[in-house]
């Protein structure tokens, strides 16, 4: 194994442990009811204290690593929901939150999309109307994992950013 | 489609006809009344309806209504204030508006050039002639204030809401807000429903105030069809509203304190929420208490023991919390004379709930007789300051006075049941006191029990537009999310 490779598996191993410890959560309500964002706020109280696990909110998708969406996805709100995914540096997942973003409350008419899915690639889908806080904390655990494996599976090379072509900033 | 014929239930509801060439007079007639909704609904011609709530010695509600046949109605926005955004509302679903050039601003639908040029949303009525005026602020008010814009993506566990806040820097000028990011079409999709199918998506309208609109509307349903829930049932309705009041005043609480940047009250009001959260789910099987109102009654029976048990913990939590804060003079200095409501703005605008009764105006509709009140009648706390710390001591009266009205309801036997709703048609209107005010609705049903036209008026439909002038009254940057914590509103109940 090459230096290089060996630099690389150590920054891999670094960051999937850093994410572990410092994962910080934009939420974005693509037309909720606003019950989610009870539950969601609650993530921070006492009862459940989603820093003692290593996550943050954040209020800037530049500091983003993982979109908390809910809602079923307003078609009004479409562009607002993409630029917000845009805006946040990858590897990076989505974690669709609630009933309405899973496609159990709204159909697909003029209004909704029916679903996060129809917008954003999500990866992890956590169900309730609302979702508990606990339900909320193992569906960020899973997520989790699946930034981990993201990691894992990232060259930290430019091949990582096919759409870029040399001297993009 | 059948004639609808509104039935009015005496010493409640009283309907009258009046002709558009009259209206103008009736309104001013109507002046000592308070104008809570107005809305349009297509029959054979476009019928325009307000309802008019006495909020004096009888209280009751008053409906006027006035068939438009050519596409306008007397302009009613300069002699009740309130009617604007209504009159704005109605140009969008119906293409009918006041007579005049008065320009109408865009409320519910989203502008063109948000969705694809392909894609055409449906109203409820014919689309209007010309495209509502778009709200924007002038770039410069006297050479000095700009347009600061916020949102709608706004900060964490917060729902989407965009700003538009006119400031010359740090004072807060003017300030407007778009909700039609949230608009998921609701009356529009309760349409062709019956009242049962249509109760999951009422709930859901504003889930914050689930209890409320959703017995405001099944209270709608019961009236189109002259039914009336079993007393046992009613009560359980009364129980959950009050837990709803409850868990809501330690989540504005918590906001509060967020906004003030008081870490441990907040962490204190937040364990009584969550306590009462649970108790939520334990008594009645869900945390914001879904699915306990149904048409012609409730579906679940409280568990009595249970609240019996938990409530006096998680009130005391919330009672420690609040006086801890009250004892706090930073936090209390903060509150004081921040985003103030006149007596007279709460009244022109025709505010509700809390922020009403914090600006001097001690309505409530759980004092309009009829209903589970009516032998537990609640005391209605009110303050004159209508500022935020006024608005805080009305919420903390209110949750007293709520845990007294649980202990009482089940008392008197709180229970499930259902009365069964006839197949008829016929129209209503519903009530119930939200904890962020009157939560109203109505809805006309045709011979088969469906909805022909449902209208949702959540208390945040109405307090919104107070908030403008609550920020405007020389105030900051900083005060803003105090205030909207003390108003305690959704998007979603405004967006619908």
């Amino acid at each position: 194994m090459t230096a290089e490779a060996v630099r690389a598996d150590e920054l891999r191993e670094t960051i999937a442990r850093q994410f572990g410890r410092s994962l910080h959560i934009r939420t974005l309500d693509t037309g909720s009811c606003a019950v989610c964002e009870q539950e969601i706020r609650l993530l921070a109280a006492p009862h459940y204290d989603l820093t003692r696990l290593g996550f943050f909110f954040t209020p800037a998708p530049r500091h983003a690593d993982l979109l908390l969406v809910t809602g079923p996805m307003i078609r009004a709100f479409e562009v607002a929901a993409r630029k917000t995914y845009d805006a946040m540096p990858g590897p990076k997942v989505v974690v669709a939150t609630g009933a309405c973003a899973l496609g159990g409350v709204y159909p697909a008419d003029p209004f909704t999309h029916g679903t996060v899915g129809a917008v954003l690639p999500v990866d992890v889908w956590i169900p309730g109307c609302p979702p508990s806080p606990l339900a909320l904390l193992h569906g960020l655990g899973v997520a989790v994992g699946r930034l981990a494996e993201k990691v894992r599976d990232r060259s930290f090379t430019a091949a990582d950013y096919p759409e870029r072509t040399r001297g993009d900033s | 489609m059948t004639a609808v014929e509104p039935r009015a239930v005496p010493g409640e509801v009283t309907t009258f006809q009046v002709a558009s060439p009259d209206l103008e007079a009736v309104v001013r007639d109507l002046a000592n009344l308070r104008l809570a909704d107005m809305f349009a609904a297509n029959g054979d011609t476009t019928t325009l309806r307000m309802v008019w709530a006495n909020d004096g010695e009888a209280p009751g509600y008053v409906i006027t209504e006035t068939p438009i046949d050519d596409g306008e109605y007397p302009a009613l926005s300069g002699i009740a204030p309130a009617a604007f955004v209504e009159e704005c509302e109605i140009y969008e679903q119906f293409g009918i508006r006041p007579v005049g050039d008065k320009p109408l601003n865009r409320m519910m639908l989203p502008p063109r050039d948000a969705l694809p040029p392909d894609a055409a949303l449906p109203t409820l009525g014919r689309q209007p002639a010309a495209e509502p005026q778009e709200v924007r602020a002038p770039h410069t008010v006297g050479g000095h204030a700009f347009e600061f814009p916020f949102g709608p993506v706004r900060q964490a566990g917060t729902e989407s809401l965009y700003y538009g806040l006119v400031t010359s820097g740090e004072e807060v000028v003017d300030l407007y807000l778009f909700t039609w990011h949230k608009h998921r079409g609701l009356e529009w999709r309760l349409q062709g429903r019956t009242p049962r199918e249509a109760l999951f998506h009422v709930e859901r309208a504003e889930g914050l105030s689930a209890v409320a609109l959703g017995w405001a509307f099944a209270a709608a349903a019961e009236a189109a069809t002259g039914t009336r829930p079993p007393a046992e049932a009613e009560r359980t309705r009364a129980v959950a509203l009050e837990l709803e009041r409850l868990y809501n005043h330690a989540a504005a609480m918590a906001a509060l304190c967020q906004s003030t940047g008081l870490t441990v009250g907040q962490s204190a009001a937040e364990i009584a929420l969550e306590r009462m959260l649970r108790l939520n789910a334990q008594a009645l099987g869900h945390r914001y208490l879904f699915g306990v109102v149904g048409v012609g009654g409730v579906g679940r029976a409280p568990d009595a023991d249970v609240i019996r048990r938990e409530l006096p913990g998680a009130y005391g939590e919330f009672r420690r919390a609040a006086d801890a804060l009250l004892d706090t003079n930073s936090f209390v200095d903060r509150l004081e004379a921040t985003g103030i409501v006149t007596t007279d703005q709460a009244r022109a605008l025709g505010l509700v709930g809390p922020v009403a009764r914090a600006s001097g105006l001690a309505a409530d509709a759980r004092t309009v007789p009829g209903g589970p009140y009516d032998g537990h009648p609640p005391a209605i706390p009110a303050r004159t300051a209508g500022d935020v710390l006024a608005r805080f001591a009305v919420m903390l009266a209110e949750a007293a006075e709520s845990v007294r009205l649980i202990g009482e309801f089940l008392g008197a036997g709180a229970a499930a049941g259902v009365t069964e709703l006839p197949e008829t048609a016929g129209a209503g209107l519903g009530w119930a006191e939200s904890p962020r005010g009157e939560a109203l609705a109505w809805l006309a049903l045709d011979s088969e029990g469906r909805i022909t036209r449902a209208r949702l008026r959540p208390g945040s439909a109405r307090n919104w537009r107070g908030f403008d002038d609550a920020c405007r009254s020389q105030n900051v940057f900083t005060d803003i999310p105090i205030i909207e914590a003390s108003f305690w509103l959704t998007a979603a109940g405004m967006a619908r």
